[in-house]
């Protein structure tokens, strides 16, 4: 579903919810409304019967006969009223109440015309005083606990519609959490996955957003992070692969100058064998013509070293001798220190138990450290290429290390990243991170200590090659 | 100038020995170093006509080695050898300090011309 619908049905229900509880309030304020307006018609008519049993009393004390005429008036007015709101009544207290309210009524009028009818003797014939007063006071007391019963209820409505509303509001507020939980948890958790994709590929690693891949606007967003990881990973391989290719000619550079030596060793004994054959005794020449082979061994060397670190290569790992890794790697670039001017120190101990490494790969993140080191010294700088084992003897550990400017805390935490450099165009900033993810597949650890304006340390850390008893 | 004192600095010995063979043919009198601490140690000792000398060696650069002798005897010449056959700016500079300067590979003959023109200077 897309957030726009999930938000929409959310509003929908929100608004269905508020429906509701409107109507539910408008329907207890009517009820409300109906008694109050019944209990103000009721308190009228309690006081309208009060003044007529004050008459009756009056009429029984002094027998005027006016009184009576009052009453009889005042009666057919509250029997009228009476069935002029008989509806709000019945609304309000029911049918039976409101037949029985007018029977009261109507018992008294019919007593007081019987008073009315006998006027001589009604002031001394008692049982008919009685009557009257009986029914008085029976339409009295029965109007005036209608009232009190009226107002209870209004007030118990009142305190009922408070619970009810109170508890629409917990209703309400489960039902907010809930529709939040249903729409959006989906939604938080893609949006983690997007922050957590997009920073492993700010570490170089491109991965892709973990979970299905949902048809909302999030999955629109999610399907193209994870293209992107796809494409910069085809293009982070290309830019490696060149960036190699570049490093070699780094080293070609050099290494040419090493070419440069055994060629002139073999063209010196060429011209001096052509000028002096006449001269030279068979040692002599077999003595040039050896040193010739060997010269040649020499190139041949030099090439099939270059040709090594070149050649795209199948993953190749054996048990290998870390040493001699480290001595073709240094063989690589000793040119280039020569020409630079610093100074090379090996240090490389002895009977190291073997590693289980590709050795090209290994060889490349050597040559990369150096190229780095040789990249931050000035002439006289000295790198010193260590090999030892770790103090639990689990990891031989290779170490690079030179004099150069160091590393700053600021920039410490990113030299592994790709792409981070400080060198402007002249770094792809890859040297590292392609040099830590050749170690991490092969189960080693690459750590870096540096001081600024003294020098930087990088140790490659290989686990120990156990042969399985 | 036949005769004349030939020193030859270059850690590639091979490099001492065909000029030594080659140019003892012709009468001069050679000597071959492959470090360049015994050669200036041999400096001091005896005066050479021509020093041919390689650029960069292990210990001492061959800077060190013209350094010294334009320091003690100026009047003997010094052949520059190089396999860095760069046009670094410090090797432009060096042009102007050496008699003559020599890329590897060495063309012996030419060597030897530039030899004999240095001398009958
Ligand atoms: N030995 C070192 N001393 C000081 N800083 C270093 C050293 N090695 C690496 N760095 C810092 O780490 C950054 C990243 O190194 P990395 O090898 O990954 O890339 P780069 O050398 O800049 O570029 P490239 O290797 O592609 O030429 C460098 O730009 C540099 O600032
Ligand atoms: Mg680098």
């Amino acid at each position: 579903m897309k957030i726009v619908h999930k938000i929409m049905w959310a509003n929908i229900i929100n608004i269905i919810f508020i429906a509701l509880v409107y109507l539910f309030a408008v329907q207890f304020l009517e009820l409300i409304l109906a008694k109050l307006q019944f209990v103000e018609i009721a308190d009228d008519l309690n006081a309208s019967f009060l003044e007529m049993r004050l008459s009756e009393k009056n009429y029984f004390l002094y027998g005027d006969e006016t009184v009576l005429k009052e009453i009889k008036g005042k009666l057919d007015e509250s029997i009228n009223s009476i069935t002029s709101v008989q509806d709000s009544i019945v609304r309000a207290v029911g049918d039976s109440k409101y037949k029985e309210l007018r029977r009261s009524v109507e018992e008294y009028k019919a007593a007081i015309q019987q008073v009315a009818a006998n006027i001589a003797s009604a002031t001394e014939d008692t049982s008919m005083q009685e009557t009257v007063r009986d029914s008085g006071r029976k339409l009295r007391e029965f109007s005036a606990k209608i009232v009190s019963l009226e107002r209870k209820k209004v007030n118990d409505i009142i305190s009922h519609s408070k619970k009810v509303l109170f508890y629409f509001f917990c209703v309400a507020i489960l039902i907010a959490m809930a529709a939040t939980y249903l729409f959006f948890s989906k939604f938080l958790r893609s949006l983690k996955g997007i922050e957590k994709t997009a920073t492993c590929i700010s570490q170089g690693d491109f991965c892709k957003v973990e979970g299905t891949v949902t048809g909302d606007e999030l999955g629109s967003v999610m399907a193209a992070i994870n293209s992107m990881s796809e494409e910069l990973d085809s293009r982070y391989e290309q830019i490696v692969q060149s960036r190699k290719l570049a490093s070699l000619g780094i080293l070609t550079a050099g290494v040419a100058h090493e070419l440069g030596n055994p060629l002139n060793n073999i063209a010196l004994v060429a011209q001096t064998y052509l000028e002096l054959a006449d001269h030279l005794s068979k040692e002599d020449t077999i003595d040039y013509m050896r040193t010739i082979e060997e010269e040649t061994h020499r190139i041949e060397k030099i090439v099939q070293d270059l040709l090594h670190f070149s050649k795209p290569k199948q993953p190749n790992s054996k048990a290998t001798e870390v040493n001699s890794v480290v001595e073709k790697s240094f063989k690589l670039v000793h040119n280039m220190l020569h020409v630079s001017g610093i100074d090379a120190r090996l240090n490389l101990q002895e009977g190291l138990p073997h590693v289980f490494i590709d050795e090209d790969r290994i060889q490349e993140v050597i040559v990369n450290l150096i190229i780095n080191a040789i990249e931050v010294m000035s002439p006289g700088g000295v790198i010193s290429l260590k090999t030892y084992l770790e103090e639990k003897g689990d990891y031989v550990v290779i170490e690079v290390e030179d004099t150069g400017e160091g590393i700053t805390a600021e920039h410490l935490p990113h030299i592994f990243d790709p792409f981070f450099t400080t060198k402007g165009v002249r770094g792809t900033g890859l040297g590292l991170s392609v040099s830590y993810g050749i170690i991490k597949n092969h189960k080693g650890n690459m750590k870096v200590e540096s001081k600024e304006g003294v020098g930087t340390t990088f140790f490659i850390e290989l686990p120990v090659h156990r042969l399985i008893a | 100038m036949n005769g004349a004192r030939i020193m030859v600095v270059d850690d590639e010995k091979i490099v001492g020995k065909m000029i030594k063979a080659s140019f003892e043919q012709d009468g001069y009198t050679v000597e071959t170093f492959s470090d360049a601490n015994p050669a200036l140690a041999r400096l001091e000792e005896e005066k050479f006509a021509v020093v041919i000398t390689d650029l960069k060696m292990k210990d001492i650069d061959g800077m060190q080695v013209l350094e010294t002798i334009k320091a003690e005897s100026p009047e003997t010449k010094v052949i520059m050898i190089t396999a860095f056959a760069s046009m670094d700016a410090a090797i432009e500079a060096l042009r102007k300090k050496v008699d003559d300067f020599f890329p590897k590979p060495i063309k012996i003959k030419d060597l030897k011309l530039c030899v004999k023109d240095l001398l009958s200077e």
